[in-house]
């Protein structure tokens, strides 16, 4: 059962929240990850933690193509071997020590990460693109109800600001998800706008509810 | 001019990384915050009753607020990091300003208690933190959508230097940035503007240096 | 109730210039306690109505939840009366304990959490140095510790290979003895005394004996708190928070061998408040 829920494609981030040679923190249901863009723009997961002292990787920086740890700057290639340890310049790490890669994809401008690599890959939704993530102080279900929105191929058909959305969830921790809305391609800035803070009333009506319970 | 300065102070950061920033040199004169409450004693209360800091002296010139002393230091040195001359961006400007001072209530207070034992309402403080970040990220997202990197336009201001350290810090008083895209990116851009200089609990950006083993194969 | 070995050790509980006659309480391993000041010097601690044994020592009040089988550690170098003795405050860090002391002991971290301060990116090597448990004094120590520093201490103009030792006297204390740039063949001393609140939260109270007669004591105080506040956010995003004592869980190198004989020594003596025994 455990397995089944882990080899499931959630959202993390928006893809243009990761800029190239960057690190963010991300979470799914089963922890933490580092999410980073190497410098030739290839997206890489990891656990957030690295082998050597627990450190979080995602306070660490992206040189290049490796990943390095604030803590005492060992380096992580996107098969999340180690590539170097600087306190031994000369040693060359034993390819036993891994940051932990995990499985991630791009699709709709949106990140999707796993803790298991699912048999399939995204869904991917025709014709829209990620606007922006929010994180509300809730669970999945009260966000559902919130936006009354219908159920299609993971997504929440949702009119917000006057336009149809699409949003897609990850309810990383018991009150805690992240949403990402998806707009279409061509929506023009205005329209994005009116999303966005309509997004914003969302979120403070289920944190309402949340408050009132 | 001398700055009476303390090393784990984001107001008096502010104040360093601003001149840093504009090639302005300071006297620093380091004031014993904790454990010494020097800020209490006699001599400083003389010169700034409040018994805060940062305080900046500049002759017969005594400027105890960092918003003040940020657009004095931007004054000498043409204006560059001021607002300009259009009624919004001055006011939008101003509008930063004084939102820096929810900050450093709100996450300054946080982070006096959870660091240095100061009495507080934590979860209160917190709770108004979130509420500060939160708007702090939705006007940065909107920023980015006019294609703009700045709080008030594509280029940095004081507004963005005063609000900067605090932001940067929500972390010592318990409050998760993780949440927040917009503000990283922000952040980022900051951190890499020419003449930036840390603060402990704000680090440098690494990947700006040159790489010791560049040979590192992928 | 904790019944760990932990409880028979000293712990600071404040600094001697700082205590309130009121009391001021606060956690020592996880139980309630109050900290009296005295205006005629004879501080006091009490624990849900019971006294506890206090010492008087390196500036701070120091107390026992248990019963001690031996007294405080001295730092006889520290009696020096040329030394400059400087209470450098508190800091409470979200960690745990023995993760605190264990990032004391570790010198490959300069290059990168106090870059061109302790070490710089260019001078990340960390070469072969003597570590020891000390069965006669019972202490784990490190010796022939060398690395260079682009600015060793306050005191330091430019770069230097600074000669380190290292000594764990208590669970939670670590002391520091380093190359004194003013005063060649003598040793500045500095300490980190933690005050275990929580197996994952901490008040850590630096302390420095030196010998320094340029720098005002303001600014040695302000250089230990700029040091250890840059280490503090390394310390607050360690997963796990508590100290895994699993050999399996973490990965030593040989620049951690300070590490290692410490997580040993705390193991063999049950050291364990604040450390993950079972990988999880």
């Amino acid at each position: 059962m455990a397995a089944e829920t882990n080899a499931r494609w959630l959202p993390v981030a928006v893809s243009a929240d990761i800029l190239s040679g960057t690190v963010i923190p991300a979470s799914l249901p089963t922890g933490p990850l580092a999410v980073w863009r190497s410098a030739s723009g290839r997206l890489n997961a990891t656990k957030d933690r690295c082998p050597h002292r627990g450190m979080r990787l995602s306070h660490g920086f992206v040189r290049g193509e490796t990943l390095s740890c604030i803590y005492h700057g060992w380096r992580f290639g996107a098969d999340g071997a180690c590539r170097k340890i600087p306190a031994h310049p000369a040693l060359v790490p034993p390819r036993t020590i891994s940051c932990g890669p995990l499985p991630v994809a791009e699709c709709n401008g949106t990140v999707w990460a796993a803790a298991k690599r699912p048999d399939h890959e995204p869904v991917a939704y025709d014709g829209y693109m990620a606007l922006r993530s929010v994180v509300i102080a809730a669970s999945c279900a009260a966000v559902e109800t919130a936006c009354q929105g219908a159920r299609a191929h993971g997504a929440s058909k949702t009119r917000l600001g006057g336009h149809d959305t699409l949003l897609v969830m990850n309810g990383y921790a018991p009150n805690a998800v992240l949403v990402i809305v998806l707009v279409a391609e061509t929506m023009p800035v205005a329209g994005r706008l009116a999303i966005s803070t309509a997004l914003e009333a969302l979120r403070r009506t289920v944190e309402t509810w949340g408050r009132a319970a | 001019m001398i700055l009476y300065d303390y090393i784990l102070s984001p107001s008096c950061y502010k104040v360093r990384l601003l001149a840093s920033l504009l090639g302005a040199p300071l006297d620093l004169r380091p004031v014993d915050f904790h454990p010494g409450r020097e800020h209490k004693a006699a001599e400083l209360l003389a010169l700034n009753p409040a018994g805060s800091i940062p305080i900046l002296v500049d002759g017969d010139l005594v400027l105890t607020e960092s918003a003040a002393i940020l657009a004095y230091l931007a004054a000498q040195k043409g204006g560059y990091w001021l607002a300009g001359d259009a009624p919004a961006a001055i006011a939008r400007h101003q509008q930063w300003l004084d939102f820096s001072h929810r900050l450093t209530q709100a996450l300054g207070g946080a982070r006096l208690v959870e660091m240095l034992h100061f009495e507080g309402d934590l979860a209160a403080l917190q709770t108004r933190g979130v509420a500060a970040l939160r708007e702090l990220e939705a006007a940065l997202f909107v920023q980015r959508l006019g294609g703009q990197s700045y709080l008030i336009r594509d280029t940095p201001s004081i507004a963005d230097i005063a609000c900067f350290p605090y932001v940067a810090l929500a972390p010592d008083g318990s409050i998760p940035l993780d949440p927040y895209p917009s503000i990283r990116i922000w952040m980022r851009a900051i951190r890499a503007l020419p003449g930036f200089i840390e603060m402990p609990g704000i680090h440098r950006r690494h990947d700006l240096a040159p790489d010791p083993f560049a040979e590192v194969p992928s | 109730m904790t019944s760990h070995a932990m409880r028979d050790a000293w712990y600071p509980v404040g600094l001697l210039s700082g205590l309130s006659e009121g009391g001021k309480d606060s956690l020592l391993l996880g139980e309630n306690i109050t900290v009296f000041g005295s205006a005629t010097g004879a501080p006091s601690v009490e624990c849900s109505g019971r006294t506890l044994p206090v010492v008087r020592r390196f500036g701070h009040l120091w107390t026992s939840l248990g019963t001690p089988d031996k007294d405080l550690f001295t730092i006889p170098e520290a009696d020096h009366p040329e030394r400059v003795r400087v209470d450098v405050g508190v800091v409470r860090v979200k960690c745990s304990p023995l993760r605190a002391v264990e990032n004391f002991l570790d010198i490959a971290h300069f290059p990168f959490v106090h870059t061109d301060i302790l070490g710089a990116e260019s001078h990340p090597e960390v070469s072969e140095y003597k570590v020891e448990i000390r069965d006669e004094v019972d202490e784990v120590w490190a010796t022939k510790v060398e690395f260079f520093q682009p600015q060793a201490a306050r005191s330091a103009g430019g770069g230097i290979t600074t000669e380190y030792m290292y000594r764990v006297p208590a669970p939670t204390c670590a002391v520091l003895y380093k190359t004194c740039p003013p005063r060649p063949g003598a040793w500045d001393v500095i300490a980190l005394f933690v005050q275990p609140l929580t197996e994952d939260l901490c008040d850590v109270w630096p302390w420095m004996a030196l010998f320094d007669d340029e720098s005002a004591l303001t600014d040695l105080i302000h250089f230990q708190q700029l040091i250890f506040l840059q280490d503090r956010s390394i310390l607050e995003n360690q997963i796990p928070k508590r100290l895994p004592l699993d050999p399996a869980k973490e990965t030593p190198t040989r620049a951690d061998l300070t590490s290692v004989a410490y997580r040993r020594w705390l193991k063999r003596h049950n050291f364990t408040y604040g450390a993950q025994l079972v990988a999880g």
